[in-house]
């Protein structure tokens, strides 16, 4: 089947990627944090399911549900965490998080 | 038999670490093992055919076929005699630890006669891994005897001791793994020799940390202060055998290139050490301090006879070990009965202790004349052999060795008539009584085992090594 | 014969062993009956193994009897076996003999002291000890003999071990006979690279002169040690701390004579360095002079008679290096008969003085005590070497024999005259200050007469038996008319000197003459009082200092040590084990917080961290392929 090449598809999921990073990387609230870490788990899937369909081997297809798989379990806890956070009143910012300081 | 002398002390261990016996019962039945443990050695000696020598009494299972480990254990004519001295020693400090008393006596007793387990599998140990396996296994117990039931300074005693021995142990560990690999195989028997310095220097480390051989002796003063009397004498009079022994067995049976090359270093800081630990000895305020000194001193002395690397010395440095082990430990536990009656070990605060007490001053002055290595006795003939053996090396080392007899004369005479003799000291009182049936019972044994060595020392010198040579077993790596 | 000397030897270690095990369940006299009666069996067995040498003849006279090897090491063998020779015998009569004598007195003289056990114990154990000592097959029993010679030594000096003078002086016996021991290992350790064992036939072999010279002088080290002669002599009169019987058994007839013994026994490696011969010999006129002089102005009744001894020693000492063998043995032998008796008399007026041995508190016993006095004059009259008393004949022959020897003999030879002449002097002092005159107020006071008992007949018959001995004893050698002293020992060390018979009449005459003078001086100063007492200041307080030996030997070796084991403490060891775990500690923790500053606690920063390290893993990964 025809469609755009499987390049466009990688270098969708790499700007996806590359976002989701800069967001993690820069954004100081927690929760666009845990959303930017989202959008590179996306973009990974999607790269995922590029190569899947280029080497027409149905594993990346599986490999990327376990990734939603994954990401779903790990944002429950996130926003337990942050929902939490919020609760005892704590500021959510990631800078003035700091006491598991070494 | 060899895996029974192992298994033995271990299984009594872990049986009166289970069930919940009283203290009364616990203490009988850990002296009934190691007693046990006792006579199946004298099996040993009996059966162990000294003529033909070489290593008997093995037995070998498979561990990692892939790496050429396995469980292989046996004993040479000389490591018969070590393990005799191990579990009379253990013996006399077992009971000695169940005559006076200490808490949680089940846990004690365990961890002493697992120490036993150990320390003999440290001398039947025919495989790299496995003795290493059972070095290390010889330490567990002891931090935990000197760190729980030690002296008020303990802890940081225990820490030193840790660091110490851990730091010696690793390098150790690198060696072993580097020569069996490159050896591809880590069977001690089977294993060739070898000419790198630097797998030789890392066992060096080890056993010149546990021996201790000066300068590396920095734990010692205060890991023999602050144990319990029973566990001082087992590190001085036990477990620095077995770093002396680890010199013998592979030091200088499978490095014979290195050992030339750095014979004259270890000889050098073997006898400073034999100087340094005389002249400390000769210092030190309080009986530990003493005896500590000269376990250090001694020691230097074994090793200066291991090194010398010929008949003499290998014969005498043997003997002095079984000699050293057995004195060290008497005067141990010695110390530990002079403070349990004066609650103090200093010797400015003792004295005149012989009046009224026949069998502490006998005992006292027997044990320390051989200490001195009196002409007659087996200390003597121990350090005859070895000055007499590394005199083929250089005049020098005798001299320094014909010094420090000198020097051990004064210290022990010192530290005699401090305990027995002149005033009696501000710490003494008529409430000390003279030594017990119990204590007698614990170290008269000792002491007759002395006085019987003093008499015989060819049966130790005559009976070490195949057909009394020495020399070509260690040139042969003890095929 | 071959079991007489074993039981020679061990009859008096089983009678130290049963009173040591049998403790407080035997009486205290039982125990001194127990020590005397195995030195006589000790003495049987000499005369037993006398009798049976004498059946034999000329070389057949040498026997080693091996019970079990000692001690090995390769090749190398050393046997627990006992030397049965001339020579031996002739020691182990007089150790057994004289030892047995000294041990009866002791049942007398300690009687009353709570440790009397402890005490016969260590005697028993003593004369063991020399026993194996003269005994010994080889020459490392020799030293092991002569260590346990030492270790009872010290035993019985500190015997009253509460008083600090004696644990000191038995420590300082101890540790300068530890040096001579010192010295003869390391003679020995020579003698085994050499020679590979140690044999007494190995001493005749052939050495290089450097190897002869250091074996010899070694062996010198330990016979100066143990027979207190210069220069390890300062430990001698300290000795005196211990009870008088002691003085008598160790410290004249046995202990100080092993290192004349070991002369003998080694002569063959002397031959081969005669520079360390005539060292000893040197050494021994030196200390018999120095020693006489010391005597002159001692007032401790027994320090006198010590120092005497030392003197004496020296003569022999002059003699065996000299090479005159059978008469330094003569001499050793005459010696121990009249010293031991004087210390023995000497012993009997301390006790009845109770205890006191100050010779200035001392006077006018001649009346109170007749018949110590007279033991007190033939012992006097023996040392001295008076005709017909027994030094007269042995102390003479050796000074024949070091006329024999050419320039240097003579320097020797005007030494031991000069010596003759102090002797006669400190002699005869001793006994004018001790017996003559008025009974001085202290003795007035403290007198008592000893007991007619078990007590007294134990003092006294051993110091008679003695007497008759000093008188009858010097009979058997007459060198210029019969001498089976020496064909006696011939086979054991055949002498290397023989003074002609005019050499001999000479030196007698002359010694005779020295020995009246000093006795005459003595007499005119102490005894008729016609002259003063002399007071030189300077010379005074060199000799009461001994010549300053102790401070010299204190400053030299005694603070250098002690010295040396405080810094050593203080720069090395207590650096070394505090810091080296605290600095380990420390370091360890100073590490850990430098690689802390890692954990900022900030979520971005451990993010950058990933991130970046993906980046630089991608850019690796592209450049490898």
């Amino acid at each position: 089947m025809m469609g755009p090449g499987t390049a466009w598809y990688l270098s969708v999921a790499g700007f996806l990627f590359g976002v989701g990073t800069l967001g993690v990387l820069i954004r100081r609230n927690p929760l666009v944090v845990l959303l930017s870490l989202e959008i590179m788990l996306n973009g990974a899937n999607l790269a995922l399911i590029a190569f899947a369909r280029h080497l027409n081997d149905g594993d990346g297809q599986i490999f990327a549900l376990a990734v939603m798989a994954v990401a779903a379990s790990e944002v429950v806890v996130g926003l337990g965490l942050i929902v939490a956070l919020n609760r005892k009143r704590v500021p959510l910012d990631v800078d003035r998080l700091n006491s598991l300081r070494g | 038999m060899t895996t029974l002398l192992i298994v033995l002390p271990l299984a009594a261990a872990l049986v009166i670490w289970l069930l919940p016996l009283n203290d009364i019962s616990a203490g009988a039945l850990a002296l009934l093992a190691a007693l046990a443990e006792v006579g199946v050695w004298i099996q040993l000696v009996a059966r162990y055919d000294f003529g033909q020598g070489g290593l008997q009494f093995a037995q070998q299972w498979n561990w990692f076929s892939d790496l050429h480990v396995s469980y292989h254990v046996g004993v040479y004519g000389f490591s018969v005699w070590l393990v005799g001295l191990t579990v009379v020693v253990m013996a006399a400090a077992i009971a000695y630890g169940f005559w006076t008393g200490r808490d949680r006596m089940r846990a004690y007793l365990g961890l002493m006669l697992f120490l036993t387990g150990a320390v003999v599998g440290v001398f039947t140990a025919q495989d790299l891994l496995l003795f290493y396996a059972f070095f290390e296994a010889m330490m567990i117990p002891l931090y935990v005897l000197v760190g729980v039931w030690g002296g008020p300074g303990r802890m940081a005693a225990t820490l030193k001791f840790v660091l110490f021995t851990m730091a010696g142990s690793l390098l150790m560990l690198a060696s072993i793994v580097v020569y069996g690999l490159s050896q591809n195989t880590f069977d001690l028997v089977q294993i060739g020799q070898s000419s790198s310095n630097w797998i030789f220097l890392g066992f060096v480390a080890a056993f010149a940390i546990k021996a201790p051989l000066f300068p590396l002796h920095g734990w010692l003063p205060d890991a023999y202060r602050e144990s319990s009397p029973e566990v001082a004498a087992i590190l001085s009079g036990v477990v620095s055998k077995a770093a002396a022994y680890g010199f013998l067995r592979i030091a200088i049976a499978k490095f014979p290139e290195p050992t030339q090359h750095y014979r004259a270093t270890i000889l050098a800081l073997a006898a400073g050490g034999l100087i340094y630990g005389s002249l400390l000895a000769f210092r030190a305020p309080d009986i530990r301090g003493v005896v500590a000194y000269s376990s250090l001193a001694q020691m230097g002395l074994i090793t200066i006879g291991v090194f010398s690397v010929n008949d003499l010395g290998l014969d005498g440095s043997v003997l002095l070990m079984v000699n050293h082990g057995l004195v060290s430990s008497t005067l141990f536990l010695l110390a530990g009965m002079v403070e349990r009656r004066t609650l103090t070990g200093e010797l400015a605060r003792l004295g005149g202790m012989a009046r009224g007490r026949p069998a502490l001053a006998t005992v006292l002055l027997t044990t320390g004349v051989i200490a001195l290595a009196v002409p007659l006795s087996s200390g003597f003939a121990g350090e005859f052999l070895v000055l007499a053996g590394v005199f083929r090396h250089g005049w020098g080392w005798s001299v320094v060795g014909a010094v420090a007899i000198v020097l051990a004369a004064a210290y022990v005479l010192r530290l005699v008539s401090a305990i027995l003799h002149r005033n009696i000291g501000a710490a003494v009182s008529d409430a000390a009584l003279d030594l017990r049936p119990a204590e007698l019972g614990v170290v008269v044994p000792l002491v007759a085992c002395l006085l019987a060595l003093s008499a015989w020392p060819a049966a130790i010198t005559q009976h070490s090594f195949r057909g009394d040579h020495g020399q070509a077993d260690v040139a042969q790596g003890f095929k | 014969m071959i079991y007489g000397a074993w039981i020679c030897l061990l009859s008096p270690l089983a009678a130290a062993g049963l009173i040591t095990l049998t403790g407080e369940r035997i009486s205290r006299r039982t125990a001194g009956y127990l020590a005397t009666l195995s030195c006589f069996v000790a003495f049987g067995g000499a005369v037993v193994t006398f009798i049976g040498l004498l059946g034999r003849e000329g070389e057949q006279r040498s026997i080693v009897s091996t019970a079990w090897t000692w001690i090995s090491g390769g090749s190398y063998r050393s046997g627990f076996e006992v030397m049965i020779d001339p020579l031996s015998v002739f020691m182990m009569l007089i150790v057994s003999g004289v030892g047995a004598l000294i041990v009866a007195y002791s049942i007398g003289y300690m009687d009353g002291d709570n440790e009397e056990r402890r005490y016969f114990a260590y005697m028993a154990l003593f004369v063991f000890s020399m026993l194996l000592l003269v005994q010994g097959g080889n020459l490392l029993l020799l030293l092991a003999g002569w260590g346990m010679v030492g270790l009872s030594s010290y035993l019985l000096i500190g015997f009253w071990h509460e008083r600090p003078s004696a644990i000191a002086a038995a420590k300082k016996a101890f540790i300068m006979n530890a040096i001579g021991d010192a010295t003869m290992a390391l003679a020995l350790f020579l003698l085994i690279k050499k020679a590979g064992s140690l044999e007494f036939g190995i001493l005749g072999g052939e050495y290089s002169s450097t190897v002869a010279t250091l074996v010899a002088l070694g062996l010198l080290g330990g016979a100066v040690a143990k027979s207190a002669q210069l220069p390890l002599q300062t430990w001698l009169p300290d000795a005196m701390e211990g009870p008088t019987p002691v003085s008598a058994l160790i410290h004249a007839a046995t202990m100080v004579t092993a290192g004349v013994y070991l002369i003998v026994r080694t002569h063959a490696i002397f031959e081969s360095a005669p520079h360390v011969a005539d060292l000893a010999a040197g050494l021994g006129a030196a200390t018999l002079l120095i020693a006489g002089l010391i005597a002159l102005v001692q007032v401790d009744i027994k320090r006198v008679i010590a120092y005497s001894t030392m003197s004496q020693i020296g003569y022999m000492f002059l003699g065996v290096g000299l090479g005159a063998y059978a008469n330094g043995m003569f001499h050793l032998m005459t010696h121990s008969f009249f010293k031991a008796l004087l210390f023995m008399a000497a012993g009997i007026v301390i006790h009845a003085l109770a205890d006191e041995q100050d010779i200035r508190k001392m006077g006018g016993l001649r009346q109170l005590m007749p018949r110590t006095y007279l033991a007190f004059v033939i012992g006097s009259l023996a040392l001295v070497g008076i005709f017909p008393f027994a030094g007269f004949f042995s102390k003479d022959s050796i000074l024949a024999a070091a006329l024999d020897r050419g320039a240097y003999g003579y320097v020797l030879w005007v030494a031991g005259l000069a010596g003759t002449f102090l002797t006669g002097l400190y002699t005869f002092r001793l006994l004018f200050v001790v017996f003559w005159g008025e009974p001085s107020p202290f003795v007035r006071e403290h007198f008592h007469a000893l007991e007619r008992d078990v007590v007294g007949l134990s003092l006294a018959i051993p110091v008679a038996i003695l007497a008759a001995l000093s008188v009858a004893g010097g009979w058997i050698q007459w060198a210029p008319l019969w001498h089976p002293i020496e064909t006696w020992l011939r086979t054991a060390a055949e002498p290397t000197v023989s003074p002609e018979n005019w050499q001999e009449w000479v030196s007698s005459g002359l010694a005779l003459l020295f020995g009246l003078g000093g006795m005459y001086v003595a007499w005119l100063i102490y005894g008729a009082r016609r002259l003063p007492v002399p007071r030189f200041a300077f010379p005074q307080r060199v000799l009461e200092h001994k010549f300053y030996f102790d401070e010299l030997y204190d400053a030299l070796f005694y603070r250098p040590t002690v010295w040396a084991a405080k810094g050593l403490h203080r720069w090395i060891e207590e650096p070394l084990v505090d810091e080296s775990s605290s600095s380990l500690g420390h370091d360890t923790r100073d590490l850990g917080r430098i690689v802390a500053r890692a954990q900022t606690g900030l979520l971005r920063t451990y993010a950058l961290a990933i991130a970046s390290s993906v980046a630089v893993l991608a850019v690796v990964f592209v450049a490898v392929r």
